[in-house]
């Protein structure tokens, strides 16, 4: 035990650092460095003319419109709901709050490709529901989903649930007593909320509403499913057409298009990050008491208004969506005669294509959620352990993979994967859909595995160090056990966002690397909706399922872990 | 040579100096304190001694090896120094016994070693039955003796203890205070402890360092600081009593001085040539009909088997205790038994000299 020179706290820190942060960088940002050097031109002489002619375009005018109108409409929708819901569940006294918060967050989870699929079970012609029960409109007449409304409002509905949280979360920083010293000074019931509520809470409003804005504007499943059977494109889904129709030749030109929904995209999460700044300000309550305004006898009455929109939203479509699994072709109306498993039995045990597709998206997700949790832990603890200029600088980047449309992190991964040196290319393989999968997850993971170390005394460590234990033991004997169970529910949530997935998939998949995601797409497409309403309805069982498991382990996890959960 | 030796050690946190020049030895099995007011910077040299901070400048040496100095820096887990931490910071995911078996296993010791030593650590901390219980299964007080056990299971050159009693409750600290001082007795180990609470520290420490600005006012033993303080925030911090600017003293003959203070010439004793303040302690107050002090009562509070009485005389305010309750506005004559006259280092303002007076 001599003394060795040096400052050797940082020393052995030092090695590590580069070593982990080099990768991470590389691989969840590296793509989209790469998407911005193509559309400024770098390597073909720095010009923005190409950029102006594509941007000059009539279809690229009339997508970036159609993208605002359904996001900015979506937006409205998901606003109202999810401020309904937020209110009703923060400030009153309705019973079963933990039951309606996680029907309300299921739509988020759920693929919106699905989502979709379900919907156009419930309305239009041919919907197996409302034929079984007689109420089918006449055949020949218009899906009314396939419409700018239509995707409007099922953008809407499937992403209320991120309005309902960040306001839900805001309200919980109003303190108890503001609500009391209304009360004192005679304010009763709905002037406390209009009067003391509403405006402390509109900064958090404001901050959902763009980043749900954000989030529609990326949504690609409901545009696809709804908007291109009736010509409307969006600008994800006029990216996908471009390049699943003209192939590689259109990059430049796609690029151009992803960063122009990128910016938009960077707009609205920057204002959310305004908003949000804003929020906690001044509101340091000492008073930990909840806000609950007793509803009295109105209690039932709104209880079941909110049920009622669960069951319309949620189990209306999901039941549309079992039905029409259940038939065995499409047109035929559900009887106890005509109800078969047949097609569940197809998607699940005969179809090569569906099973190579529930293979494909099962290994992606575990593989990516399993290295995602190896990286995670050790850059959860540089980063809130041994915080930098560079470690926080990367913190906020690394946000950018996930907020970024998928269409722009897929275009940017065929971009930087399709030419790699010594002619190695990854375009078409499950690599790249792997490597786009741990950029844009990667945070996640690492989220929940930060408020994990967060909340651990440093002391733990600084006891262990004092006990002789160098810096890769405590890691080992002490940070990951007591990170785990974070990391376990961070790795369960990338799994179901990966499984789910469809956006960046459907821009990289070819023959042989299908997801689930791009086939429920295909199988829909090519008019076959008995199958991909069966392996539609498989999937929601086994999200279900997962978010299931998250929630019965909630109770021993930190704070913050669980999205649904803030 | 055995000894924890601090010299010259500064440090500074984002421009705020925690700790400004800090020099003192501390003798191998010595049991020391650390007190000061919070942000005094006592924790911060704990912490460097631990070997969690660097300093800016200086060196700490333990048993003539250098930990951290010029081009130096050992760091905490070759140090082989033990601490107890305020939250003790047991692991969770661990039992007691492999809380306490964890730095044994670090050194890679054999396994029955091993288990020979947790349960002669367990035996010593009294916690051989709950040798299988999580940390969150046991109280505050079972919590503290397995942190202490922790880090006494691997034979540390020296204890480190951050107000491991800031968390227990009152009757329990006495317990513990008791506990950690049996621990010295027995084992020898020279302990460094950090508190703001003085009646710990006086109880216990063979010496107190009371720092204040990143500064050691005084090092001393606990009846040294309090009979004899060097400067105004040490008489101020340590003890009760007042400390009261002297207006003339005469010169000192053998460790006695006349000064003059509350307008009364005053024996004292005395330690340096000019003092410029005296620190009278409320033993040395006496009420007595035929005294030359008149003061009024401006404060009366219980303390068990007596008063204390703060007392208004001539703008100062004295502190004395008495057998019976006094009434606030109530007059009485005092005496002053020999208090201690001392120079305060940072005395603007200096009495005259007692003919002049």
């Amino acid at each position: 035990m001599t003394a060795i020179s040096g400052d050797a706290v940082s020393r052995s820190l030092d090695r590590l650092i580069p070593l982990l942060m080099l990768p991470v960088v590389l691989i969840a940002l590296g793509p989209i460095m790469r998407l911005l050097a193509e559309a400024l031109g770098i390597g073909s002489g720095l010009t923005l003319s190409h950029a102006a002619e594509v941007l000059g375009r009539d279809s690229t005018r009339i997508a970036l419109w159609h993208s605002l109108v359904t996001a900015g409409s979506g937006t409205v929708i998901a606003v109202l709901i999810g401020a309904a819901f937020a209110f009703a569940v923060a400030l009153t006294d309705i019973r079963a709050k933990g039951a309606l918060v996680f029907c309300l967050m299921i739509p988020m989870m759920i693929p919106p490709q699905i989502t979709a699929l379900a919907w156009m079970q419930v309305t239009g012609p041919s919907s197996v529901l409302l034929r079984t029960l007689g109420a089918a409109p006449p055949l020949g007449s218009p899906q009314p989903l396939h419409s700018a409304w239509g995707i409007a409002v099922l953008l809407g509905i499937q992403h209320a649930s991120i309005v309902f949280l960040t306001l839900r979360a805001g309200l919980r920083l109003i303190p108890g007593d503001l609500i009391e010293a209304a009360r004192i000074s005679g304010a009763r019931g709905w002037r406390v909320w209009a009067q003391i509520v509403l405006p402390l809470s509109l900064p958090s409003l404001a901050a959902g509403g763009a980043m749900t804005f954000v989030t529609a504007l990326g949504n690609f499943g409901i545009p696809a499913m709804l908007g291109i059977p009736a010509r409307y494109s969006t600008l994800p889904t006029l990216i996908y057409q471009r390049l699943t129709g003209m192939g590689q030749s259109v990059l430049p030109e796609v690029a151009v298009l992803a960063l122009l929904i990128g910016t938009v995209a960077i707009a609205g999460v920057l204002a959310g990050r305004l908003f949000l700044g804003r929020r906690a300000y001044g509101l340091a309550g000492l008073s930990a008491q909840p806000l609950t305004l007793s509803l009295g006898r109105r209690r039932p009455l709104v209880e079941m208004l909110l049920w009622i929109f669960i069951v319309l939203t949620l189990v209306v479509p999901l039941l549309a969506l079992l039905a029409t699994s259940l038939i065995p072709a499409y047109g035929v109306p559900l009887t106890a005669e005509t109800a078969t498993l047949r097609a569940w039995v197809e998607v699940l045990l005969n179809q090569p294509v569906t099973r190579r597709a529930y293979a494909n998206s099962l290994f992606l997700a575990g593989l990516a959620a399993l290295i995602l949790m190896a990286v995670a832990i050790p850059l959860a603890w540089i980063t809130s352990r041994r915080p930098t200029r560079m470690t926080r600088a990367v913190d906020t980047l690394i946000d950018l993979p996930y907020a970024l449309p998928g269409v722009v992190l897929a275009i940017s991964c065929i971009l930087a994967f399709m030419r790699l040196p010594f002619g190695i290319t990854l375009y078409g393989t499950l690599t790249i859909i792997l490597l786009a999968y741990l950029s844009r997850f990667l945070v996640v993971m690492l989220r929940p595995v930060q408020a994990a170390i967060g909340q651990l005394d440093p002391a733990m460590e600084e006891a262990a160090a004092s006990a002789g234990a160098r810096l890769g033991r405590r890691l080992r004997t002490i940070v990951l056990p007591l990170a785990a169970p974070a990391a376990a529910a961070g790795a369960i949530l990338v799994f179901l966002t990966a499984v789910n997935e469809l956006t960046v998939s459907a821009l990289l998949w070819t023959g042989g690397t299908e997801t689930l995601g791009v086939v429920i797409f295909n199988l829909e497409d090519s008019g076959d909706t008995v199958m991909a309403s069966a392996l539609a309805a498989s999937i929601v069982a086994l999200v279900i399922l997962l978010m299931g498991i998250v929630q019965l382990g909630s109770s021993r996890l930190p704070k913050g872990t669980v999205p649904w959960q803030i | 040579m055995a000894d924890l030796i601090f010299s010259g050690i500064s440090k500074t946190f984002a421009g705020a100096r925690a700790l400004d020049g800090i020099d003192a030895r501390i003798q191998k099995g010595e049991f020391v304190a650390l007190l000061g007011p919070s942000g005094c910077g006592k924790t911060t040299l704990l912490r460097l001694t631990a070997g969690f901070e660097v300093p800016d400048t200086g060196s700490v040496t333990l048993d003539g090896q250098v930990l951290a100095g010029p081009g130096t820096f050992v760091p905490p887990e070759d140090r082989n120094i033990g601490i107890v931490f305020q939250s003790y910071a047991l692991w969770p995911h661990k039992t007691v016994a492999g809380n306490v078996a964890y730095p044994l296993e670090v050194r890679r010791l054999p396994v029955a070693e091993r288990r020979r030593r947790v349960a002669e650590a367990l035996d010593v901390t009294g916690l051989t039955a709950f040798a299988d219980r999580a940390p969150a299964q046991l109280s505050g007080g079972q919590r503290q003796r397995v942190a202490l056990a922790r880090c006494l299971v691997a034979d540390p050159r020296a204890v480190l203890l951050d107000e491991p009693l800031a968390n227990l409750d009152l009757a329990l600290r006495a317990a513990m205070q008791e506990a950690f001082a049996a621990f010295h007795r027995r084992t020898g180990a020279t302990m460094l402890y950090v508190t703001h609470d003085q009646t710990e520290a006086l109880a216990f420490a063979d010496r107190v360092a009371v720092m204040q600005g990143g500064r050691i006012r005084q090092f001393d033993s606990p009846e040294a600081l309090y009979d004899r303080p060097q400067d105004c925030f040490v008489a101020g911090f340590v003890g009760d009593g007042a400390v009261i600017a002297l207006a003339a003293t005469d010169t000192p003959i053998g460790g006695r001085i006349v000064v003059r203070a509350v307008g009364q010439p005053i024996q004292a004793r005395c330690g340096s040539a000019a003092p410029t303040h005296i620190c009278v302690r409320p033993e040395q107050v006496r009420i007595d009909p035929a005294g030359p002090i008149r003061a009024r009562v401006s404060g009366c509070a219980y303390q068990g088997g007596r008063f204390r009485l703060v007392l208004e005389t001539q703008g100062e305010t004295l502190v004395a205790h008495a057998p019976r309750r006094a009434h606030p506005g109530e007059e009485m004559c005092l005496s002053l038994g020999s208090p201690w006259a001392f120079r305060d280092p940072a005395a603007q303002v200096f009495p005259q000299a007692m003919q002049d007076a």
